[in-house]
């Protein structure tokens, strides 16, 4: 038993250990909501205490082997992962996969096969906790709004943890899908039957049905992903072929001679780390080849020439299908997850929702759930069609995300209703998150991971408290309140410490977030594409949001007292945050202290990952234009230039 | 000499009868319920025959498997003798699929088939078994008409046996004649077929049709298979032949929908599969074009029969009309399975190699549908009765409150209509998806198959449009009828059954993919295959 084996076992009970506290209170406490709301509250808070135990572990364990710079695989390399042939040998020998296989396409042979492939790395570890924390905080504000058939709800909310945590931490793209699709069961339930609203069952459809319509493209985007990136076979042998060129090599690539034989479609595969590294390989021998003959082009004496050109001809209109490939893929893969973030104008199903459901369960949605699409664009979309993001990611969807952010902060300005002034705030910063994403640039990137952490904490903490008002008056609407400062004292601090998150206020842990995000889009690459637009449309989307927010704590906490009616009796005095109210709201405010003042640990967690998606992406970047990284080779010591002779196969 | 009297082929005739004794066990017994009937109504008497009539032909099958298997490797290579029955190994699976199915079927009728006419519905429910099953391994065209003949007849009587009212009758009298009509088109076909290579043997007509389709693309061919396609396509509810669908399922009783919606479809598409040439392979060979005829067939076929199918059930309010629309709907998923198989085109250089190759796919599908199908109509069983008729989508309302067991396996069956994962509906589609988007590119089809997969991916998404508007009659609206307590031990047993099997088959399709896998030929060039 080594450290990586420890880790895996506990992953797995911090992946089903939910579904058994979900069986456990559908079974045991049925009729008796006493029981299940403190079992809940048990099994979260155990929960809670495992994951960060693990997270302890696994940031004990990852520090020393942090590769450097040189040497640094493109691909992820999961630890922790259940299943691991190497793992019984030592920690010197594992394989970062798994041999736990779900079903085999071609049974009997070792074909390719779904694998039931978890495991953790710098991009899902922080989202792992998040999801932990917040349905612990999620159970604690349903503590005594949730009455009715309260067994079922909590076994639906944990239900609904175990399918989000198996996308977060799902390292094969099949099962990552699964995963992902099955956050619409849990769903549907907790908004359909447990809604505040009138119009909770409209609500609860369209969600899922919004959902499940991108996500089938998704699904159509996966499956094409997986069939035209086969593992690259050698030339001539039945070995895997990953001998990239280098950009470098690619510069001399018209110099070399005689005809570049690519690699054979090998076998196909469904883990992620393979195909990211399947993807580049034969993105590098499609551009190779058209470099090459071009070369040769050059070179051909008269007589050879008609050759030569329909040689390159070839190659260009390989490369073309190639391209217009990944396009639609992009397309099809970003569709499942911008209906998930969503980016405007794919969030229709988001004021629905965010209103009729219960405000845990908002919380939950806006805290988590609408990671899993930002998070797919990081472990799914970015790795796997690294060519078309450079191309349309940031002039198509960051313009969009940059729509959403103008639009969605209006919108906001004009909601009288708090949940959903809080919902199409939480539009507008995800819209930023998606710009940051799509700079993709290490500081981007890392902003962008940084801010998936940041933005569950606030835009939780502001549902939240929310709920602190929902129990205790029967409206939601700010033209009701008033002057609430002078009754609720501790509450109006807490909301103005989450305000000021919110707007990103320097000490407060979204500036760092926001600020990075800002940095990536200021990278030279990305100047062409109008980053700088962009930043600006970004930076004036953080003064819009310090306008609605600091508009709606004049009107509800400042001036004259002003109540709407209370949910109990007329006369009942309704009393400033209570203990159980005070635990969530306070460790919330105090998280959002804390990674303003000290975000570096968390960076560290997050850099190797990040710069194994930058450099990917930096490796499209050069191929899609060379003049960058022949700018870039200036301040870089040149490496080996390719050999064009076929290296021996390695057996 | 005379051919007649070439010993394999003597040995060819009179040795079918080996090879189709669980089929005629199941008829035997019929025969002795359809006589019973007459001098006893003891419902006991003739369930425990049927029963048994069914356990005897799977253990029969169970002890034949080894030497069918044994001949028909024997005979792939000795393609001379020309066996009217075939016991492919895909006929094999499909047996015992026919035969669980007919189990199931037997159990859902408990409530409907009433103690009077018990005798006559068991007997013409095993012998519509015996029909499919033998549709399977028909390797003639004459045993193949005579089996799917064995599948209407037995319907015919089944749809006007329970109903004395006006809509049964109905439903009975238009599923009559318009089942005639395609048979009828069938056999033009058939005919067609016959007249183009001079044989009614299905093997020797592949092979003369292989032969003749690499030297050039013969439009009688692709005729004779457009009538067949034609007239298959009633049995298999493909748009435009699928009229009759939802008003033969509004009429007729619910055990006999049940069995309308899944021994047609697996017969039809097994017919359809056999004719083009895809059951035993070689897959690279195929008797038909593989370029652009057959595959745009099927291609347009396809997708006009889900997105009618899926279009159309959003607009019904009609329990049972929806489930009818929705397996026009499913038929057009399991189309996709054809048209990968009969896009196969001879490997090229560039070529991607194939996982699943479509027929795979189309069983796997088959297997899955039929669960979860099944599944759904034994709840609608179970829930209907005379004084709370369960017809509309409103009489579901609340039933998790009313009956929240029942509520629950609806509830798995929906999903797995659906398409979600973790039950056979979401495997089924995906191995199919995943066979069509690798449709060769190199033949005149171009991208048109991975359009095609876009296609099927909106489908799915409008159909859980109303299945999901099901779901949320079932769970999210309270009540508008008192609670009774439902009666029906059989159809319950059927829906259990049915929903631990789309579970099992969803959470770990390992269990019949394999089988599937193993009774399906194999693609072609496989490339070596490596460890990371």
């Amino acid at each position: 038993m080594n450290l990586n084996t420890v880790l895996g076992l506990l992953l797995l009970v911090v992946l089903l250990a939910p579904l058994a506290a979900a069986a456990l209170i559908a079974i045991g406490g049925r009729g008796r909501p006493g029981l299940t709301r403190r079992l809940a509250v048990y099994a979260s808070a155990l929960h809670l205490v495992l994951t960060i135990g693990m997270i302890a572990l696994y940031s004990g364990f990852v520090t020393p082997d942090a590769q450097s710079e040189q040497n640094l695989s493109l691909n992820f390399q999961p630890k922790a992962v259940p299943g691991d042939p190497g793992a019984t040998n030592g920690a010197e020998t594992f394989t970062y996969s798994t041999s736990w296989k779900l079903v085999s396409l071609t049974p009997g042979e070792t074909g390719p096969a779904v694998h039931f492939y978890v495991g953790l790395d710098g991009l899902n570890v922080l989202l792992v906790a998040l999801t932990s924390l917040m349905f612990f905080f999620a159970v604690l504000v349903s503590w005594d709004t949730v009455r009715e058939r309260a067994a079922a709800y909590y076994g639906w909310l944990f239900v609904l943890q175990t399918a989000v945590t198996g996308a977060f931490v799902s390292f094969d793209v099949l099962l990552f899908y699964v995963f992902f699709e099955l956050t619409l069961i849990p769903a549907f339930f907790l908004i359909g039957q447990w809604g505040t609203g009138s119009a909770r069952r409209d609500a609860a459809r369209k969600f899922v049905l919004y959902t499940l319509f991108g996500s089938l493209f998704t699904l159509v985007g996966i499956i094409g992903v997986v069939l035209t990136n086969p593992i690259p076979l050698h030339p001539t042998s039945n070995q895997p072929f990953y001998y990239e060129p280098t950009h470098q090599a690619m510069a001399h690539a018209r110099d070399q001679d005689g005809p570049y034989v690519p690699g054979r479609a090998g076998p196909i595969t469904f883990s992620i780390p393979v195909l990211m590294k399947n993807v580049s390989m034969w993105d590098s021998m499609s551009h190779y080849s058209v470099l090459q003959a071009e070369g040769r082009l050059a070179k051909a004496t008269p007589n050879l020439r008609a050759d030569r050109e329909r040689e390159l001809a070839d190659v260009r209109e390989k490369q073309r299908e190639r391209s217009t490939t990944q396009f639609w893929l992009f397309l099809a893969l970003m569709a499942g997850f911008a209906v998930k973030i969503p980016i405007v104008p794919f969030h229709t199903w988001l004021p629905a929702t965010y209103s009729e459901a219960p405000l845990a369960v908002t919380m939950i949605f806006s805290a988590v759930l609408a990671k899993l699409g930002t998070f797919g664009i990081l472990r799914i979309v970015i790795p796997l069609v690294p060519e078309a993001c450079v191309q349309y990611g940031l002039p198509w969807f960051g313009t969009l995300g940059a729509i959403g952010i103008v639009y969605a902060a209006f919108c906001a300005f004009a909601q009288r209703d708090l949940r959903l002034l809080a919902a199409y705030s939480s539009v507008s910063h995800l819209g930023f998150l998606v710009i940051g994403l799509f700079a993709m640039t290490p500081e981007g990137l890392s902003g962008a991971l940084l801010h998936m952490v940041n933005h569950g904490l606030t835009a939780g903490a502001v549902f939240a408290l929310l709920s602190f008002l929902a129990r205790r008056y029967r409206t939601l609407d700010a033209n009701q309140y008033g002057g609430l400062w002078a009754k609720y004292p501790v509450f109006t601090f807490l909301m103005i410490v989450i305000v000021l998150a919110n707007v990103g206020l320097p000490g407060l842990n979204n500036f760092v977030s926001e600020m990075l995000m800002l940095g990536g889009l200021f990278d030279p690459r990305n100047v062409k594409i109008a980053g700088w637009g962009l930043a600006l449309v970004a930076a004036f989307g953080v003064m819009l949001s310090s306008w609605y927010l600091f508009t709606m704590l004049k009107r509800v906490f400042f001036g004259p007292l002003i109540e709407p009616p209370t949910v109990g009796e007329a006369d009942a005095r309704p009393k400033d945050v209570t203990g159980r109210e005070f635990v969530p709201l306070a460790a919330l405010a105090a998280l959002c202290l804390t990674l303003g003042l000290f975000p570096q640990p968390l960076l560290d967690v997050v850099s190797t990952d990040v710069r194994r998606v930058s450099e990917l992406v930096n490796r499209a970047r050069y191929r899609l234009d060379p003049s960058i990284a022949a700018a870039e080779a200036e301040n870089k010591p040149p490496v080996q230039p390719i050999r064009i002779a076929l290296p021996a196969p390695k057996r | 000499m005379n051919p007649l009297l070439d010993g394999t082929r003597i040995e060819a005739l009179t040795g079918v009868f080996k090879l189709v004794v669980p089929e005629i066990a199941l008829v035997g017994v019929a025969c002795v319920l359809f006589v019973l009937g007459l001098f006893t109504s003891s419902r006991f008497l003739h369930t425990s025959l049927a029963v048994l009539g069914l356990a005897g032909a799977f253990a029969v099958a169970l002890v034949a498997q080894p030497w069918e298997t044994t001949l028909y490797d024997g005979l792939k290579a000795n393609t001379e003798a020309y066996y009217p029955i075939l016991p492919s190994a895909a006929a094999t699976l499909i047996r015992y699929l026919t035969l669980a199915a007919g189990l199931v079927l037997m159990l859902l009728s408990t409530k409907e088939a009433t103690r009077e006419i018990a005798a006559d519905y068991l007997a013409c429910l095993l012998i519509a078994v015996a029909g499919t099953s033998l549709v399977a391994r028909a390797n003639d065209l004459v045993t193949l008409y005579l089996a799917l003949e064995m599948i209407s007849v037995p319907t015919y009587v089944l749809l006007y046996l329970p109903h004395r009212g006006k809509p049964g009758q109905e439903a009975a009298v238009k599923y009559f004649v318009l089942s005639i009509l395609s048979s009828a088109v069938t056999l033009f076909g058939f005919s067609y077929l016959f007249g183009l290579t001079g044989s009614t043997n299905l093997s020797a007509i592949n092979a003369v049709l292989t032969a003749a389709n690499k030297e050039a693309i013969s439009p009688l061919a692709v005729l004779a298979m457009v009538l067949v396609v034609a007239g298959l396509g009633f049995r298999i509810t493909a748009v435009p032949f699928h009229y009759y669908a939802p008003d033969v399922y509004q009429g007729g009783p619910t055990a006999v929908v049940a069995q309308l919606s899944v021994l047609p479809k697996v017969a039809g598409f097994l017919a359809l599969a056999r004719l083009l040439g895809i059951v035993s392979g070689p897959l690279n060979d195929l008797p038909f074009p593989t370029s652009t005829q057959v595959p745009l067939l099927l291609w347009v076929l396809a997708a006009a029969t889900m997105t009618l199918g899926n279009v159309m059930a959003l607009m019904q309010d009609n329990l049972k009309r929806i489930l009818a629309y929705s397996g026009v709907a499913h038929a057009g998923y399991m189309l996709l399975g054809l048209v990968t198989a009969s896009a196969y085109a001879t490997p090229t250089e560039g070529l991607l190699p194939r996982y699943v190759s479509g027929f795979d796919g189309l069983i796997f599908y088959l297997v899955g549908y039929a669960l979860m199908t099944l599944g759904t109509f034994a709840i609608l069983a179970y829930l209907n009765s005379a004084d709370q008729p369960t017809e509309s989508v409103d009489d579901l309302a609340g039933l998790h409150q009313t009956n929240p067991f029942a509520a629950a396996m609806l509830f798995v069956a929906l999903l797995s209509l659906i398409g979600i994962p973790l039950t056979a509906g979401f495997t089924g589609k995906l191995f199919l998806f995943l066979g069509l988007y690798d449709s060769p590119t190199v033949t005149g089809m171009g991208n048109a198959y991975k359009t095609l997969t876009v296609i099927a991916a909106i489908n799915a998404a409008i159909g859980a449009v109303y299945y999901l508007r099901l779901l949320g009659v079932i769970y999210l609206r309270s009540p508008l009828r008192p609670a009774v307590r439902h009666r029906g031990k059989g159809p319950m047993l059927a829906a259990v059954l049915c929903t631990v099997g789309t579970l099992v088959v969803g959470i770990y399709p390992s269990i019949v993919w394999d089988l599937v896998k193993k009774a399906t030929p194999a693609t072609a060039h496989s490339p070596a295959l490596v460890a990371k």
